[in-house]
C-alpha cells in the first residue's frame, strides 16, 4: 500500500532541548494511525513540523501528490493546507466571534465569494454558499450540534469546541487529517461516536488520519497502527495490541 | 438664537458627515472587521486630498496658458489667477474632479498595499504605531515641500461645481455628490462584509494562526483590505479638498485618524451601520459647536476643547452601557442563513 505521508529522520531542537530527535514514520493511504506518548514527548512538535509551523533542523517530510511524493517541510502552513493536510489544535483554535455555522463555512477552499470582485455580486457565489451550508448543516446534524448552529463559540462547551474543530477540517477537501487530542474533554459515548465517524470517513471517503490521543482505550479500539513517541524518539510502533503489550511502552507510561 | 442658519447648518453637517463616514466605514472594515490596527488613516486621506489639490491647481493654470514657473499655484499670483480662472470652464472642472477621484483611489490604495508589507511581521500594536508614524512623516514632508505650498498649503482649489454662481445651490449639489460617494462606499463595504470574503476577514482577525492553517493567505488578505480601504479613503480626501477648496499640512494631524476611531468605537466595531451612526454623532457635535459658539459670543473657550471632552464622555458612557458599541457586531448575512432557518423548522 502506498504512503500518503512520510516523515524521514526529522529532528527539531529548541536550544538544548531535543523536542524531536530523528523521528521516522509513515502513514499509509487510508490509514488510521495513532500517535501516543507521555506529555512532552514531541507529539505536538511533530504536528507543527508537518504543518509548516516549524522548519525541521534535520530530515524531511514528504506528502503524496497524485502519483509522486513531494517534499513539504519548509512550506508555510497555508501552503501545507493547500496540499491537502488539515490539522486541529490541542486547545481548540476556533474563530471566537463567529458563529458555529460561520466557523464551518469559513474553511472550504476555492470559495468564489472570497474573490473581491465576485464577492460584490451575490449571484456569483450564492449557489456554492447554499451547497456548503447544506454540507455544514449535515455535519452539525450528524454530531447533534444543530441546536448550536447560530451560537457564538464562547457559548459552547469544550467538548463541542473540540468536535467543531474536527468538523471544520471535514469541510475542506483535505486528504490527511492531523487531529491533536480530538476527544479531550469529550464524554465517553460522544468520543466513541466521533471515532466511529472518523472510521466511516476513512472507509467511505478514502481519507487518512494521524491522531494524537491520550484516551488510549478508545484510540486502540479504532486505529490500525500506532506510533509511540518518548523524549523525541520513536519508542515503539505496531498494531494496537502489539504496542500495548510492549514492555518499553508500559514502562514509559507507568514506570517513568 | 437669532441668525442661526438652519439650512446652512444641515448642509455643512451632512457634507462633513458624508466625508467622515467614508473614513469610518473603511476604517471599520480594516480594523473592526479584519483586525488591522490602522492608526494611519490620515495618510491615505492626506494623499487623496493633496493629489486632487495639486493636480487641479496646476492643470487649471497650465491649461489656461499660465506659466507655472513664474506663477505657481502656491504663491499669491497663482492664487489670484486660480480665483479668476477656476470657474470659467465647467467641463474642465468636472473632468479634473473625475480624474482626481480615480487617481486618488489608485495612489492611496497602492500606498496602502505597499504599507501592508512592513506591518506583516509585527503584532497589532506595532502595526498601529508604524502607520501612525507614517502619517506624521507625510505631514512633516508636506510641511516642507514647496511645490505643494509647504506650510501654507494650496488654496483656491477650483470646486467641480465652482461655476454655479449661487453658493447654496452649489453646496447642495456638492453635498449630493458626496452622499453618492458615501452610498457607493457603503454598498461596497456592506457587500464585501456579507460575503465569504467578509467571513474570511473576520477569521483572520479572530485567530491568524488558525486562519493560516485553513489555507488563508493572511498577508495577501491584509494587503487587499488596505488597498480597498485606503483607496476609498483617498476619495474621501479628494472630496474634502474640493469642499474646503484648500489643503494644508495641519489638516492631516493624527487626530483625524482618532476621530474616525472614535466613530467606530462609538458606533460598534464590526458593524457598518454603527459606523454611519458614529460618524453622524461626532460630526453633529463638531458642527453644533462650530455654529453655536459664535452665537453665544464666548471667546474664552475654544470649541475645540469642548469638542474633545464631549466625544470622550460619549465614548465612556456608551462603553459603560454597551461595551461593544451602540450597534454591536452581527453575524454576516449570506444565503446560508435561509438554509439554517429551513433546517431548523423541520
Amino acid at each position: 500500500m502506498s504512503n500518503i505521508l512520510e516523515v524521514r529522520d526529522v529532528a527539531k531542537f529548541f536550544g538544548g532541548i531535543r523536542a524531536l530527535d530523528g523521528v521516522t514514520l509513515s502513514i499509509p493511504h487510508k490509514g488510521l494511525v495513532g500517535l501516543i506518548g507521555p506529555n512532552g514527548s514531541g507529539k505536538t512538535t511533530l504536528f507543527n513540523v508537518i504543518t509548516g509551523f516549524y522548519v525541521p533542523d534535520r530530515g524531511s517530510v514528504w506528502f503524496r501528490e497524485s502519483n509522486s511524493m513531494v517534499r513539504i517541510d519548509g512550506l508555510n502552513p497555508n501552503e501545507v493546507f493547500r496540499k491537502g493536510i488539515v490539522r486541529t489544535f490541542q486547545t481548540p483554535r476556533l474563530f471566537n466571534s463567529l458563529t458555529v455555522l460561520e466557523n464551518l463555512l469559513v474553511t472550504p477552499v476555492n470559495q468564489i465569494g472570497e474573490n473581491v470582485a465576485k464577492a460584490l455580486y451575490v449571484k456569483s457565489w450564492r449557489e456554492q454558499e447554499i451547497e456548503l451550508s447544506k454540507k455544514a448543516l449535515g455535519l452539525l446534524k450528524t454530531f447533534g450540534m444543530l441546536p448550536y448552529v447560530n451560537s457564538r463559540i464562547s457559548e459552547l462547551s469544550v467538548s463541542h469546541m473540540k468536535m467543531l474543530e474536527t468538523m471544520r477540517g471535514l469541510m475542506t477537501p483535505a486528504k490527511l487529517y492531523l487531529l491533536d487530542e480530538p476527544t479531550a474533554g469529550v464524554d465517553y459515548s460522544m468520543a466513541r461516536e466521533l471515532f466511529t465517524y472518523i472510521k466511516r470517513l476513512r472507509d467511505e471517503q478514502n481519507l487518512s488520519f494521524l491522531i494524537i490521543e491520550h484516551r488510549i482505550e478508545i484510540l486502540m479500539e479504532f486505529v490500525d497502527y500506532v506510533y509511540v513517541l518518548h523524549n523525541g524518539r520513536l519508542l515503539s510502533e505496531g498494531k494496537p495490541n502489539e504496542v500495548t503489550s510492549d514492555p518499553k511502552v508500559i514502562e514509559a507510561y507507568i514506570g517513568a | 438664537m437669532i441668525g442661526f442658519d438652519i439650512v446652512g447648518f444641515i448642509i455643512s453637517w451632512l457634507t462633513l458627515f458624508g466625508i467622515y463616514a467614508i473614513l469610518s466605514l473603511t476604517l471599520n472594515m480594516e480594523s473592526g472587521v479584519s483586525g488591522v490596527t490602522n492608526f494611519g488613516k490620515v495618510v491615505f486621506y492626506g494623499i487623496g486630498a493633496y493629489i486632487s489639490a495639486t493636480l487641479t491647481t496646476y492643470l487649471i493654470l497650465m491649461l489656461n496658458g499660465v506659466d507655472i514657473v513664474e506663477n505657481p499655484p502656491y504663491n499669491i499670483n497663482g492664487v489670484i489667477l486660480l480665483g479668476e480662472l477656476g470657474s470659467k470652464n465647467p467641463v474642465l472642472n468636472i473632468g479634473l474632479f473625475i480624474l482626481s477621484v480615480f487617481l486618488s483611489f489608485i495612489v492611496a490604495g497602492f500606498v496602502g498595499y505597499l504599507l501592508s508589507y512592513p506591518i506583516l511581521r509585527v503584532g497589532p500594536e506595532f502595526v498601529g504605531f508604524t502607520l501612525l508614524s507614517t502619517g506624521e512623516l507625510l505631514r512633516i514632508f508636506l510641511l516642507h515641500f514647496e511645490p505643494v505650498g509647504a506650510s501654507k498649503g494650496l488654496m483656491a482649489i477650483p470646486n467641480p461645481l465652482g461655476w454655479i454662481p449661487d453658493s447654496r445651490v452649489r453646496e447642495t449639489l456638492y453635498l449630493i455628490v458626496i452622499l453618492a460617494f458615501l452610498a457607493l462606499t457603503y454598498t461596497v463595504m456592506k457587500r464585501l462584509l456579507n460575503s465569504p470574503l467578509g467571513r474570511t476577514l473576520k477569521s483572520v482577525r479572530d485567530d491568524e494562526t488558525a486562519a493560516l492553517c485553513m489555507g488563508k493567505h493572511v498577508p495577501k488578505i491584509k494587503a487587499l483590505v488596505l488597498f480597498i480601504g485606503s483607496g476609498f479613503t483617498g476619495v474621501a480626501g479628494t472630496l474634502l479638498s474640493y469642499y474646503f477648496t484648500s489643503v494644508n499640512p495641519n489638516m492631516f494631524v493624527p487626530s483625524v485618524t482618532f476621530n474616525a476611531w472614535a466613530m467606530i468605537i462609538l458606533g460598534g466595531m464590526g458593524n457598518l451601520t454603527g459606523s454611519l451612526l458614529g460618524a453622524a454623532l461626532i460630526t453633529l457635535v463638531d458642527r453644533l459647536l462650530t455654529f453655536i459658539t459664535p452665537l453665544l459670543g464666548i471667546t474664552v473657550i475654544s470649541p475645540d476643547y469642548v469638542r474633545w471632552i464631549i466625544i470622550g464622555l460619549l465614548i465612556v458612557v456608551v462603553l459603560i452601557v454597551n461595551p461593544r458599541g451602540i450597534l454591536p457586531e452581527k453575524p454576516i448575512k449570506t444565503p446560508a442563513l435561509q438554509q439554517v432557518e429551513e433546517e431548523l423548522k423541520k
